[in-house]
């Protein structure tokens, strides 16, 4: 019974993820197994997946760097986060 | 009247600097708390926050009440930030608590987080199922209508823009479905504030904002009930309770407001207090407040506030004007029965 109850966690992980979608553009989240993120396509960020908990903060987010192209057209909020990111790397 | 003119005396006062960071910050946005800083002192509050504390029990009791007045059942759950375990630990029993079957725990806090998932294992016998997530209240990162009731205990009123978190509330709820928040009023610590200010005053000749952004500018009944309408929120309703806890001396006081996470974040406050005001400020709360008992009193306003998504079933006022029957008519029918 204990793939069972892996189905069942994976399931539970799921349903969470069904409800969760991006902090700032709400757009649905991806699920990116290799970095065990939640990667917004729409704005190009990276959640992380803490020990099961996923952070969805906007200061948590990564901005992802192959997608130079999807950066720069989503909504307004984005731009604090780009402000935010910045000031921390300089 | 030596000691008056010296209270009032004139010394420069320490705002130069807080001005002038003001306005940079309010060119991109107006922000009044550092929620960085608030996030930073509820991980800390995770570490020193009892498992009952009986402030933020009641207040949760109090709240999650009015879940026994729905004849409806709220199947899934949203937790905002605020008083984590208590609100975790009464909808998670299965008796009175509206139908709870899946409860969605949120904070800003990852420590306070991971407390709550501690404290609150999750067991295959557990009728409940518990997720955890974390995020920021003024950007909630729900799906619009996918929740049944969200409730907040005593976080809301740390946001900058709370019209904007009630708003993003409303949307993540289904239609018919109910928010329930619980925030600190403009009354809360009143005794607090009168001391750390006549503290201020005597020994650095002016004052800064220490507590007063508890003080929630001052929200009160009346604004509630705004806030609910502007976020588009039908049924409003909305009541205020006022708690007195007993300390031994204003330094538990302090002690019990950091291990709730609810010290100043002010996001222009003065990041240094000395050590006679802060000695000042204690001397004077106790000499000014304490009962006969030898306790110093301090209030707690919590301002409760519901309201229901938008659904065709609710009951409405009807349109202005669309009345068939005088009240003149009404009054002459009953008046002269009586």
């Amino acid at each position: 019974m204990v793939r069972g109850s892996k189905e069942v966690l994976q399931k539970a992980a799921k349903t969470l993820t069904d409800i969760l979608v991006c902090p700032l553009s709400k757009q649905p989240l991806r699920y990116c197994e290799e970095s065990n993120s939640l990667i917004s396509d729409a704005i190009g960020v990276a959640f992380p997946i803490k020990n099961g908990v996923p952070c969805l903060v906007p200061t948590d987010g990564k901005i992802l760097e192959e997608e130079d192209a999807s950066k720069h057209d989503s909504d307004t909020n984005l731009s604090a986060l780009n402000e935010e990111s910045h000031g921390r790397s300089a | 009247m030596r000691g008056a003119a010296s209270l009032w005396r004139k010394q420069p006062l320490p705002f130069a600097c807080h001005s002038r960071t003001f306005v940079s910050d309010s060119t991109s946005k107006l922000r009044i708390f550092d929620r960085q800083r608030k996030r930073a002192q509820r991980d800390r509050a995770a570490w020193s926050t009892p498992l009952h504390d009986p402030l933020l029990h009641s207040v949760a009791q109090n709240l999650l009440d009015r879940l026994q007045d729905c004849k409806k059942t709220f199947p899934t759950a949203l937790c905002l930030g605020g008083a984590l375990q208590p609100i975790t630990r009464s909808l998670s029993a299965p008796p009175a608590n509206g139908g709870v079957e899946k409860l969605i725990v949120m904070d800003a806090s990852y420590d306070m987080v991971q407390a709550c998932r501690n404290a609150y294992p999750a067991s295959p016998n557990n009728a409940v199922q518990k997720e955890f997530l974390v995020a920021d209240e003024e950007f909630l990162p729900i799906k619009e209508s996918s929740v049944d009731l969200v409730v907040s205990c005593l976080g809301l009123h740390w946001t900058n823009d709370l019209p904007g978190a009630m708003i993003q509330s409303r949307l993540a709820l289904k239609p018919d479905g109910l928010f329930l928040a619980a925030i600190l009023g403009g009354e809360t610590l009143k005794e607090l504030r009168i001391a750390c200010t006549l503290a201020q005053m005597e020994r650095e000749g002016g004052i800064s904002p220490r507590v007063s952004p508890l003080a929630q500018a001052c929200l009160i009944v009346r604004d509630a009930g705004n806030l609910l309408t502007r976020a588009g929120f039908t049924l409003p309703g909305v009541d205020v309770d006022e708690y007195i806890v007993k300390y031994e001396s204003a330094l538990e006081l302090i002690e019990h407001l950091r291990a709730m996470g609810e010290t100043n974040a002010l996001s222009q406050m003065n990041n240094i207090l000395k050590r006679d005001t802060a000695l000042a400020t204690a001397a004077i709360y106790d000499s000014m407040f304490s009962s006969e008992d030898g306790t110093v009193p301090a209030t707690f306003q919590v301002i409760y506030m519901t309201g229901w998504r938008e659904h065709p079933s609710q009951q409405k006022a009807k349109r202005r004007g669309s009345a068939t029957i005088s009240f003149k008519d009404i009054q002459k029918q009953f008046g002269s029965q009586s």
